[in-house]
């Protein structure tokens, strides 16, 4: 299709560097875990002893730092926060610039229905979401290696990397909603990421304290737990379901309401 | 000044969404301050028993950490960071409508010199700050009255609170020096969010990690809460640092500015 | 079958009113006007038709087929230049039109070549980037896509602004051409030359109403023409009070006024005055409404 091939061009640059950055972040962080290693200390058990809110002040929940995939782990809320901004931006761009920089006019005065453009944008969308994923499971792999003294982490990294990629598929299609209700394009953007925002805070609300666990359906970052994941071996298909069922909806409202509203000009 | 009302006034809006923001990030944890509390005995002994290298590498000073400072200290890593992001969204925001496009045609057609619209913005810019982060003491001050279990110091309090003014300086200056070096930018979110979170990030890990040097490269790691809270004061070290950026990158904003061709808006 | 066709076209932008029970019937193969001051709903129509923004209330067909129902197949054949024109800024002008030939179902080489033809005659450098484009040649473009696919129906919303005299020229003559192959042309202006040569058919809309349509020819007969004269002595206002003169204005030295009538008649009475100049111009449509509804009004 003429408008998905568009979409990929026009943000083939920007997604080039998004994945470079990823890298460099996987990179950096698997790089001290060599430094590490060399203080040669078993964290684990001292940190069992610790109250639950303490640990998170560490943001160490649970990891064995020792191992390359414990590091990896706490690496991995880092990654979900960059991955989860991009995909909420990019959500929210796909939908709104059209308006923003005023060429709704020309697209939707083309022989192409609301709802047709919209399924090769989110397509498009989709496409760069998964390419970044596959570029943060690449370099996770190669980097985790490299650094990881020959621990086997394929199974954790493979995992995480599922559970990243459903996190990226939420907000993308909470940033794509947000952008068909709200009226003013170059709000859309700074929206969608207020929501991310909030989310990455309650997460952290959650592991602070116990009492406050109910929290965790509120906050995608908690599905998908970096711990929880690599203790357990496979995604929870409770929040499978819930993830699946919060982009069924945010999709069908982004339809819903992106064909019914008029254009701002 | 003209310029400057008409941008205090085009950031009302916003400017109070993000006091409530920072309120709310304030209430909320200091609500969580006693359950923060409940074990310390249990936990310091626990602490001192990790080894003395662990305990530098994880920032951990028995002595502050369980006081109302240290539990702030830790609170004002997430305000911070929101705090990183409005200040770099007016930054850039407040310039790049002046470098090209429609309002650029406006405002630069009149007798006005680029440096004063320049001077005009950034002081708008500057008054956002402050007021911002008037609130922001304030709410601190009650918010941590109410959690506190013991009496604390207003004065550490307000050192530790000076920090979110200090890093959103540096994300302001950081915010127009981006905002002059790119030509078109059509969403300053898109430009602010991944520059505060790539920063941030790198301050967290190198935290985590271990790494000492990255303390000049994150601001959010410019000003170290033990040492606030230990000494009374800031590092006058990462005080010069800042003071440098800032009038560097502003310095430079400037020059880059009043050189530029206007682009037309066709 | 009509080309456009409304009935009680209703649009309401929360409560300020776009436009109200706008019936409109334009038939194939004619070029239709649509004048009326800024603000008057000329946009909003057009806007409507063409499913960028719903009504209200009411509704709208082209070539029979409803415009909300059927938007994407009817706009197969439709060519719509906007009044203010933007494109993708990273794109070049042919990678704009070539994308813009894309979404219609017809032969892709045939369209490029006429988007060469028609750059050629318009003078637009079609390598250039579109943000390296001045406001007159993005309109060019403007022009282009619109014609490029040869449709059935052009609409146009005050399409002349930004253009150069001599590229105005070519643009109706473009016009015409299509016409004369049985194009129907939807002109919208507040520029009442511009209509006045082009369209067969003219409707007059005006806070949100559609208040005449008349035949170009009757139009041209009640046009109003504002008269501007410098004499040398004081003016006798009694030398001007012929029928179809209106807003007399006398000065020590000059008169001024409104006419609207057989021209061969005022040019007799000028001709007695002793003149040192004098300016006809077209007065700008809201003197026209206001003169030509004051009278409608007294009858």
């Amino acid at each position: 299709m003429n408008i998905y091939l568009r979409e990929m061009k026009a943000h083939r640059k920007g997604l080039i560097w998004w994945c470079v950055g990823m890298a460099a972040l996987v990179a950096s962080g698997m790089a001290k875990y060599d430094a590490y290693q060399a203080a040669g200390v078993s964290v684990q058990e001292m940190l069992a002893g610790l109250p639950k809110a303490v640990l998170t002040v560490f943001g160490m929940t649970g990891f064995d730092l020792t191992k390359a995939s414990g590091f990896y782990g706490v690496l991995f809320l880092y990654i979900g926060l960059m991955a989860a901004i991009h995909s909420a931006l990019l959500g929210a761009h796909l939908i709104s610039k059209e308006e923003r920089d005023r060429t709704s006019e020309f697209l939707y005065s083309k022989p192409v229905s609301r709802s047709s453009a919209l399924t090769s944008k989110l397509l498009a969308g989709l496409t760069m979401v998964v390419i970044l994923n596959a570029a943060t499971l690449l370099s996770s792999f190669y980097f985790v290696n490299l650094f990881g003294k020959g621990e086997s982490v394929s199974a954790d990294i493979l995992v995480l990397m599922a559970g990243l990629l459903l996190l990226q598929l939420i907000f993308f299609a909470i940033g794509a909603v947000v952008a068909s209700i709200v009226r003013k394009p170059k709000a859309a953007p700074s929206i969608a990421t207020s929501v991310m925002f909030l989310a990455f805070l309650t997460s952290y609300l959650v592991n602070m304290s116990e009492s406050l666990d109910f929290l965790k359906y509120l906050s995608p970052f908690k599905y998908f737990d970096a711990a929880t994941l690599m203790a357990d071996g496979q995604l929870d298909p409770v929040y499978v379901a819930l993830s699946v069922a919060i982009v069924a909806l945010a999709a069908a409202g982004t339809y819903r309401l992106y064909s019914g509203r008029d254009l701002s000009v | 000044m003209n310029v400057f009302l008409r941008e205090l006034s085009a950031y009302r809006k916003s400017t109070i969404i993000w006091c409530a923001s920072l309120s709310a990030i304030l209430i909320v944890f200091m609500a969580l301050y006693p359950a923060f509390t409940t074990d310390v005995a249990a936990t310091k002994q626990v602490l001192s028993q990790f080894p003395e290298a662990l305990r530098t590498a994880l920032n951990i000073s028995l002595a502050n950490f369980f006081t109302i400072y240290g539990f702030y200290g830790y609170l004002l890593g997430f305000a911070l960071l929101a705090g990183a992001i409005q200040a770099m969204n007016v930054g850039t925001g407040i310039i790049s409508k002046e470098v090209s496009g429609k309002t650029a045609d406006f405002l630069l057609s009149k007798p006005m010199t680029r440096t004063r619209v320049v001077s005009a913005k950034l002081a708008a810019a500057l008054t956002i700050i402050v007021i911002t982060n008037v609130v922001f003491c304030v709410v601190s001050y009650l918010a941590t009255l109410m959690a506190a279990t013991e009496t604390f110091a207003a004065g550490t309090l307000f050192l530790l609170a000076s920090t979110m003014f200090l890093v959103q300086l540096v994300f302001l200056a950081l915010g127009a020096f981006f905002a002059v070096l790119i030509p078109k930018i059509k969403s300053v979110i898109a430009v602010s969010m991944p520059t505060v979170f790539t920063l941030y990030i790198i301050g967290t890990l190198g935290d985590v990690l271990g790494n000492d040097k990255v303390r000049y490269l994150s601001p959010f790691k410019f000003y170290d809460t033990n040492y606030i809270i230990r000494n009374v004061s800031l590092e006058g070290k990462f005080i010069a640092i800042e003071t440098a950026f800032i009038v560097v990158a502003i310095a430079a904003s400037y020059v880059i500015y009043i050189k530029k061709d206007v682009r037309a808006s066709a | 079958m009509n080309a456009i066709e409304t009935s009680k076209l209703t649009k309401f932008y929360g409560t300020s009113r776009g436009i109200v029970d706008v019936d409109m019937t334009v038939n194939e193969g004619e070029i239709y006007g649509f004048i009326g001051p800024n603000g008057a709903g000329k946009s909003t129509t057009i806007r409507t038709l063409l499913g960028l923004i719903y009504a209200t209330s009411g509704s709208a067909t082209i070539f029979g087929k409803d415009v909300i129902k059927s938007g994407p197949e009817i706009r197969q054949e439709i060519g719509y230049l906007p009044s203010e024109v933007f494109y993708y800024d990273d794109m070049r002008a042919i990678d704009l039109l070539k994308y813009s030939a894309s979404f219609y179902n017809k032969d892709q080489k045939v369209i490029g070549t006429r988007i060469k033809h028609l750059a050629e005659l318009l003078d637009l450098d079609l390598k250039k980037k579109i943000d390296d484009l001045s406001y007159g040649n993005k309109k060019k473009v403007g022009i282009i896509q619109g014609l490029a696919h040869e449709p059935k129906l052009i609409i146009l919303d005050e399409p002349t602004g930004g253009l150069d005299p001599l590229i105005q020229q070519q643009f109706f003559h473009l016009l015409k051409e299509e016409n004369a192959k049985g194009a129907t042309i939807l002109f919208s202006s507040h520029i009442l030359g511009e209509v006045q040569k082009l369209c067969d058919r003219v409707a007059i809309i005006k806070d949100g109403t559609i208040v005449k349509v008349e035949q170009i020819k009757t139009l041209l007969e009640n046009s109003t023409k504002r008269f501007k004269l410098e004499l040398v002595n004081t003016p006798d206002a009694s030398a001007f009070d012929i029928d179809g003169v209106g807003d007399l204005a006398i000065a020590n030295h000059s008169v001024s006024f409104l006419y609207r009538g057989r021209v061969n008649d005022i040019t007799k009475i000028l001709a007695e005055q002793d003149l040192i100049d004098f300016l006809v111009e077209e007065p700008d449509l809201e003197e026209i409404f206001m003169h030509y509804y004051q009278k409608e009004d007294v009858q």
